[in-house]
């Protein structure tokens, strides 16, 4: 293979990466498959957090949620910041190109004046609204615990921080969309990566209704016990 | 049997350029058994009596298979009984009914008048791919090719679309992902669409992009407005045929 | 009574049907036929109006092989056509089943279905490219039934004792039109067909005694344009909408038709009315069109009325629910009359049985003009489920017009116009009386004499496109120089103001009655007169009647909005005037032909035992008909039928 058949493959390449990346299966592939990366970020994320049941170094015991937080500081730079980024990549790609397929859709569309909906659930035809409330509350979610907060007594951070209540019902009102979002989100993620059929589309359902009970839940669960007093 | 007497908020709109708007009318015993493009009927021929101009709507076969009739009603587009408005019956209603009658809209289905627009979009995706290029003469005896009968029940089932347009319609998004991915996935899922199984995936799916039409976000409204029972199925099959052809067309595998 | 004496003329173009034995004479037409080099055919431009299965598949196959093609239909799409509603399938002589079929007898029970009034070899041919047609239709993806193993399955069908018909479940003819859509479309992305959707043709440009062009009617526009081309193709389907009810599409017209009889074509047999006997019955006077239900239903369902006049009038007042009649009571008056062919009998005799028991008052449904088909037994026998595998979407379809489950009550049915074997007369190249126009499909009146035998239309509309004219269109072409005619000429310039006058005409009446509401005077007259049972006082009170219709559209018509942009009201009355200038020619040719031949059935003409009296020695002929003005006699001529291949003999289905 000459080195102009690689500049030919590589050209061929990337002419259809642009085609996929323009067409509208393409976009919603990419969509579908950062998607999921988020997805399985917030499963990681959620398994850190719930170390906050670990209890706190007031109490006796050696706070896991400490340990955990200064773990991921403790990482090389470069490790750390590539997570970031990419994180940041993949929000950003999921954002941008479903917000392109939002002003799309727009577009295409010249709207009833009698609205009409058969099956299409709330969560679903709400995608782009609750994922901008996601994205909003993910800058506020930022500022407060990783720019302010200290890794070193993340514990009494969040302690603190969820004792005043419009800082929990913010968590809580961003879990609500958070679940809305997941919900359609999971079995939309297997549809459109084609990985769906009429036998299994239900059960797609149900796995997307549990997990977004599971994960917003559980994350749930740590204002709730602040608020109830149970984590002090 | 019992007669109806209904309120109709009708779409009007004199030509393409013209500005629609909402017009209501009585529609005054309506026989339950009449269906509903019959009750249109029974309004027109009243307006033409008046000396106004009819309600223009599409409809030809009125058996439910020509695929011409359209109509939203009461915002889903045939009125959302799994089955064309033709074969929608006025005993769906009851007496006093509202009854709220728009065309298919999606900007890509251009209105031309009242109730009438122009789907040659459709048509258009399927020349550019929805087809099996075969000669006519050129084909072998029909039993060469055995085909498992699963395989022809499910390419029955997705070549059962009469392209009307009601996914389109009643999608949020207006896409066309249903139409095209049933008639992709017809032709795909036989043998005899083997050859040109990733040419035509990409020429359709990019033909349905340049038309105008929306991008699916999996609501599934199109399935629910299908009067023919077209399953998503197709969209996800398309989803991956996709995949396939654009990682074959980036290598240079054309099989 | 008034006697009408039809002037005749002795003159009759050749019908151009090949020397030589029967099986022998398509190969030979083949072998001797003209030819156009694959260069000089791009310069010829091909008008095809209608994209049913027999426009659709020709603008298709005649694309492929290099001509220009322009292509017409009055829907907002080619794949609308009226042939997409064709439900039970459609026949070929492969022999698949092993029982006993040959493209012989596939040609014999044509003939002998269409009771001995086509011609034999269109009919031979019909049956020798029957087996092409179903390959091809398989090559381009059309899913018929199969069976387990991968191989394609039949089913039986009316008039004939063996399975020789391929189906798509119920919608056979929607899946071939789409095969025939799909490659007229390939041909269109292509650029080799250009389609004009929306488009009606008002009338047929003749030049120099040829037909090369057509004058069209934008439906969105309303601008009124024409088209010049090398030769005309007529695929406009048939005129049951005469009776205004009908299972055709409310689009179906015969104005197309209709305008080439006036400029010469000759229409032949026009009395060959089909009317099929499984259709819902009808409901109401506001009713638009009636529902076929698929003959294919006869293979398992059974029919019956009460055999007491009594029982039935309780059912029809609703006492009395049809499961309820005990076995006893019941009178399968198909099975009863034609014990070999029982429930499957042609359509003909099952449509006139049904009335006649209805006129015995033993009709069911709320106006007596019904009666019962059964699968009690089918279930009970092969399972619900086995049913619904065969009918599930008919079974759907009956359910939500009627809102009667007929897994529970047998479904009511009753006769209606459906198809129309009559039409444009072709010869064995399927070109009319006017050089240059041919005439295919249902449209034309070649294959199925005086009555069709069930998936016989389908065959024949795709035998006429794919595989017969492309042979025989070169043997027009090949005498005409192309593109030499453009609409500059003042043929053109004529024909398009005699459509705008003829269109202002219609506006300027001003006056009381819908389009529709005069349709329906007429089909209802059609209907009573001319439909299953004539008599020479029907047919006279009808011929007598028609011209006052007629009168009464031109005096009485009220058009509203205007000829510019989309008038669907103006749409309707163009094509009742149309039907009501053809009208009388139905009835003048019901009149004449002194005999029961299949659909036709003069109650004067039968055997004792009721059944059609067919009169071979005055009426072995093709009637055809030539325009002399509306409102006057039309001349007739005369294309004797010879049988040299099937001996002429009763039809009989006992």
């Amino acid at each position: 293979m000459g080195r102009k058949d690689v500049i030919a493959l590589m050209n061929d390449i990337i002419t259809t990466a642009c085609k996929f990346v323009t067409s509208s299966i393409g976009r919603k592939i990419l969509v579908a498959l950062t998607g999921a990366c988020l997805l399985l970020f917030l499963v990681g994320h959620l398994a850190g957090n719930m170390t906050i049941y670990g209890g706190d170094v007031a109490a006796g015991g050696t706070s896991w949620i400490d340990y955990y937080a200064t773990g991921l500081h403790s990482m090389p730079g470069w490790l750390l910041w590539s997570i970031r980024l990419g994180l940041l990549a993949v929000g950003l790609v999921h954002i941008v190109l479903a917000l392109v397929l939002k002003y799309e859709n727009y577009n295409a569309r010249t709207h009833y004046q009698k609205e009409g909906t058969l099956k299409a659930t709330l969560s679903s035809r709400t995608m782009v609204v609750t994922g901008i409330m996601i994205l909003c509350f993910m800058v506020f979610h930022i500022w407060t615990f990783a720019v302010c907060g200290d890794p070193h007594n993340c514990y009494q951070v969040i302690v603190t921080a969820f004792q005043q209540p419009w800082c929990s019902i913010v968590y809580l009102v961003a879990l609500c969309c958070l679940f809305m979002h997941v919900r359609h989100g999971v079995q939309s993620v297997l549809q459109t990566l084609g990985l769906s059929t009429r036998k299994v589309r239900p059960l797609y359902n149900i796995v997307g209704i549990l997990f977004g009970l599971a994960v917003c839940g559980c994350l749930a669960s740590i204002p709730v016990c602040v608020m109830l007093g149970i984590l002090k | 049997m019992a007669n109806l007497n209904l309120t109709l908020k009708v779409w009007r709109q004199e030509n393409a350029q013209a500005q629609g708007r909402i017009e209501t009318y009585k529609a005054k015993n309506i026989p339950d058994e009449a269906s509903f493009l019959e009750m249109l009927d029974i309004v027109n021929e009243e307006l033409v009596h008046e000396g106004k101009e009819p309600i223009h709507f599409d409809h030809d076969c009125r058996e439910g298979i020509c695929g011409m009739c359209s109509l939203t009603i009461n915002g889903v587009p045939h009125g959302g009984k799994k089955v064309t408005t033709c074969q929608l019956h006025m005993r769906q209603f009851k007496d006093g009914d509202t009854i709220w009658i728009e065309p298919f809209r999606a900007a890509a289905f251009p209105l031309l008048r009242d109730l009438v627009v122009d789907r040659t979009a459709l048509d258009k995706i399927i020349a550019a791919g929805g087809f099996v290029d075969v000669r006519t003469g050129a084909a072998p005896n029909a039993n060469n090719m055995p085909v498992r009968k699963k395989t022809a029940d499910a390419a029955f089932d997705a070549a059962a679309c009469i392209g009307c347009g009601a996914c389109v319609a009643s999608c949020k998004n207006s896409a066309a992902m249903l139409f095209t991915s049933a008639k992709a996935a017809h032709l795909n899922l036989l043998p005899q669409g083997q050859p040109e199984k990733n040419k035509r995936v990409l020429a359709m799916v990019r033909q349905m992009d340049a038309l105008g039409f929306g991008n699916c976000t999996n609501l599934y409204e199109c399935e629910a407005a299908c009067p023919k029972g077209i399953s998503v199925d197709n969209i996800a099959k398309l989803n991956r045929d996709y995949m396939i052809a654009c990682a074959a067309e980036a290598v240079g595998v054309y099989s | 009574m008034k006697e009408i004496k039809f002037p005749v003329s002795d003159y009759m173009p050749d019908s151009c049907i090949p020397e030589g034995p029967i099986a022998e004479k398509w190969t030979k037409y083949k072998r001797e036929a003209k030819l156009i080099n694959p260069n000089n055919r791009r310069k010829y431009t091909v008008l095809i109006v209608g994209t049913g299965l027999a426009g659709g598949s020709a603008a298709a196959t005649l694309a492929e092989l290099g001509y220009n093609v322009k292509c017409f239909c009055y829907q907002d799409s080619p794949r609308r056509a009226h042939s997409i509603a064709a439900q039970g399938g459609v026949n070929a002589a492969h022999n698949y089943q092993n029982d006993g079929d040959s493209v012989y007898r596939l040609f014999y029970d044509t003939v002998k279905g269409g009771d001995f009034r086509a011609r034999e070899a269109n009919v031979y041919r019909l049956a020798e490219v029957s087996c092409n047609i179903i390959n091809q239709c398989v090559a381009q993806g059309v899913p018929f039934g199969r069976e387990y193993g991968g191989l394609l399955d039949n089913r039986s069908f009316g008039g004939s004792q063996l399975k020789r018909t391929f189906y798509s479940r119920g919608q056979t003819g929607q899946q071939l039109l789409l095969g025939c859509y799909q490659a007229m479309e390939k041909e269109i992305g292509k650029g080799h067909i250009e389609m004009f959707p929306r488009t009606e043709m008002m009338d047929l440009v003749v030049v120099d005694g040829h037909a090369k062009g057509i004058v069209v009617r934008d439906m969105v526009t309303g601008e009124i344009k024409s088209y010049a081309g090398d030769t005309v193709l007529l695929a406009t389907g048939g005129y049951g909408r005469v009776f205004f009810l009908s299972t055709n599409a409310m689009g179906c017209n015969v104005g197309a038709a209709c305008a080439c009889w006036k400029k010469g074509a000759y229409f032949a047999n026009p009395c060959f009315t089909q009317i099929h006997p499984t259709c819902i019955p009808v409901k109401g006077d506001y009713q638009s069109k009636l529902t076929l239900m698929s003959e294919s239903l006869r293979n398992d369902g059974r029919i019956w009325v009460p055999k007491s006049r009594e029982v039935a009038a309780k059912i029809r007042r609703g006492e009395m629910k049809p499961s309820e009649v005990a076995e006893n009571d019941r009178d399968y008056y198909l099975e009863r009359k034609y014990p070999s062919f029982g429930n499957l009998a042609p359509r003909d005799i099952s449509s006139r049985a049904a009335k006649e028991a209805c006129d015995d008052e033993r009709g069911v449904a709320n106006t007596g003009r019904g009666v019962f088909l059964d699968f009690k037994d089918a279930i009970d026998r092969m399972g619900k489920e086995w049913i619904d595998g065969q009918y599930g979407n008919l079974f759907e379809m009956y359910e939500e017009i009627t809102d009667v489950d007929p897994h529970e009550q047998p479904m009511m049915i009753y006769p209606a116009s459906h198809y129309t074997m009559g039409g444009l007369w072709v010869d064995y190249n399927l070109m009319s009386s006017i050089p240059g126009l041919h005439v295919l499909g249902e449209a034309n009146f070649s294959d199925h004499g005086a009555n069709r035998l069930g998936a016989s239309a389908l065959m024949q509309g795709l035998s006429d496109g794919y595989f017969v004219i492309p042979a025989t269109l070169p043997t027009y072409l090949t005498t005409q120089k192309p593109g030499t005619i453009t609409t500059a000429a003042p043929e053109f310039i004529e024909a398009e103001e005699a459509v705008k006058a003829r269109i202002q005409k219609i506006m300027d009446v001003k006056g009381t009655k819908t389009p529709d509401e005069i349709h329906r005077e007429l089909g209802k007259l059609v209907w009573e007169d001319v439909g299953m049972g004539r008599t020479k006082e029907s047919l006279m009170d009808a011929i007598e009647k028609i011209p006052a219709i007629r009168e009464d559209f031109w005096a009485n018509v009220k058009v509203v909005g205007s000829t510019e942009g989309m008038n669907q009201e103006l749409e309707k009355a163009w094509r009742v005037a149309a039907f009501l200038d053809f009208a009388e020619v139905l009835c003048y040719d019901a009149l004449n032909r002194e005999e029961s031949c299949g659909a036709h059935f003069r109650l004067e003409h039968q055997l004792a035992d009721g059944e059609a009296k067919r009169d071979d020695a005055n009426f072995a002929y093709v009637a055809c008909w030539e325009y002399k003005g509306t409102g006057e006699l039309p001349v007739l001529h005369k294309e004797p039928l010879t049988f040299d291949t099937v001996h002429l003999a009763i039809r009989s289905y006992k």
